[in-house]
């Protein structure tokens, strides 16, 4: 899959000022907010917990992307990103988290995004930047891939699944 | 240096738990290894992210290297690993 991460990420899928309790409370709100964009039906959580009880998601550089297991891909309705800033922090497995880059992937989508977001993140700079953004659109250019600036296409407009 | 050209088996790549029993098994290791895949320059192979980085599905090859007395030990320990379905076990139920 060619779309780079950015493109999977729509700015009503980017929370700020979120709060959790525990991990578990993080991926539900993930969970949610994936739903929220149409991206998964409410199944997916339950198959995103299972994945962190299974092996934790926490990437590094205070940042966690939870997803789901193998089996909760029938619940995925389109590839899709969604973004929740905890500004102070959430445990997770023992690390401090800031911030929660959820995927919802078909088929082999994810390994791609992970790629792509570990590569993001190997950049202190950048790193640091998505998790003191203040608003989604910096999220969002951040998240664009740093070299190939010329615009592929414009991101497809959503709500037309139904 | 030796080194060792491994065909990744996990059927979802080198992400998730594999590529985490392999980064710890790395980080076991008494000397330092390097992987690399395609035409990117090698990484260390105790870095999770580094390792996430190279995007490793199912089938590609990559190449493992190492220093050192005990080098070729490492290697063909991280070989094996490389070269099982690490994600076998990840799924309990009959899905």
């Amino acid at each position: 899959m060619s779309e780079p991460a950015a493109a999977l990420l729509h700015p009503r899928a980017v929370r700020l000022d979120a709060v959790a309790a525990d991990r578990d409370d993080a991926v539900r709100q993930c969970g949610w907010l994936l739903a929220e964009v149409g991206a998964v039906t409410s199944a997916y959580t339950d198959s995103m917990l299972e994945r962190e009880r299974s092996i934790s998601t926490y990437l590094g550089e205070g940042v966690a992307i939870p997803h789901g297991t193998a089996s909760g891909k029938n619940a995925v309705r389109r590839d899709a990103l969604a973004v929740l800033r905890f500004p102070d922090e959430v445990d997770w497995d023992g690390h401090p988290v800031t911030l929660a880059i959820a995927i919802a992937a078909r088929g082999d989508g994810h390994m791609a995004i992970l790629a792509e977001l570990a590569q993001i993140l190997l950049d202190p700079d950048r790193a640091r930047g998505l998790r003191e953004a203040t608003t989604a659109d910096e999220i969002i250019r951040l998240l664009q891939p740093a070299e190939d600036p010329e615009p592929e296409k414009e991101p497809e407009e959503e709500g037309s699944a139904l | 240096m030796p080194e060792r050209i491994v065909t990744i088996a996990s059927a979802q790549g080198l992400h998730a738990r594999p590529a985490k029993i392999f980064v710890e098994a790395a980080a076991r290791q008494p000397v330092a290894v390097s992987i690399g895949a395609g035409d990117r320059a090698p990484v260390p192979a105790t870095s999770m992210l580094s390792v996430l980085a190279l995007g490793a599905a199912q089938g590609t090859q990559v190449i493992l290297r190492a220093e050192g007395d005990q080098a070729d030990a490492a290697l063909d320990e991280l070989a094996d690993l490389l070269s099982q379905d690490l994600d076998a076990e990840a799924e309990p139920d009959h899905v």
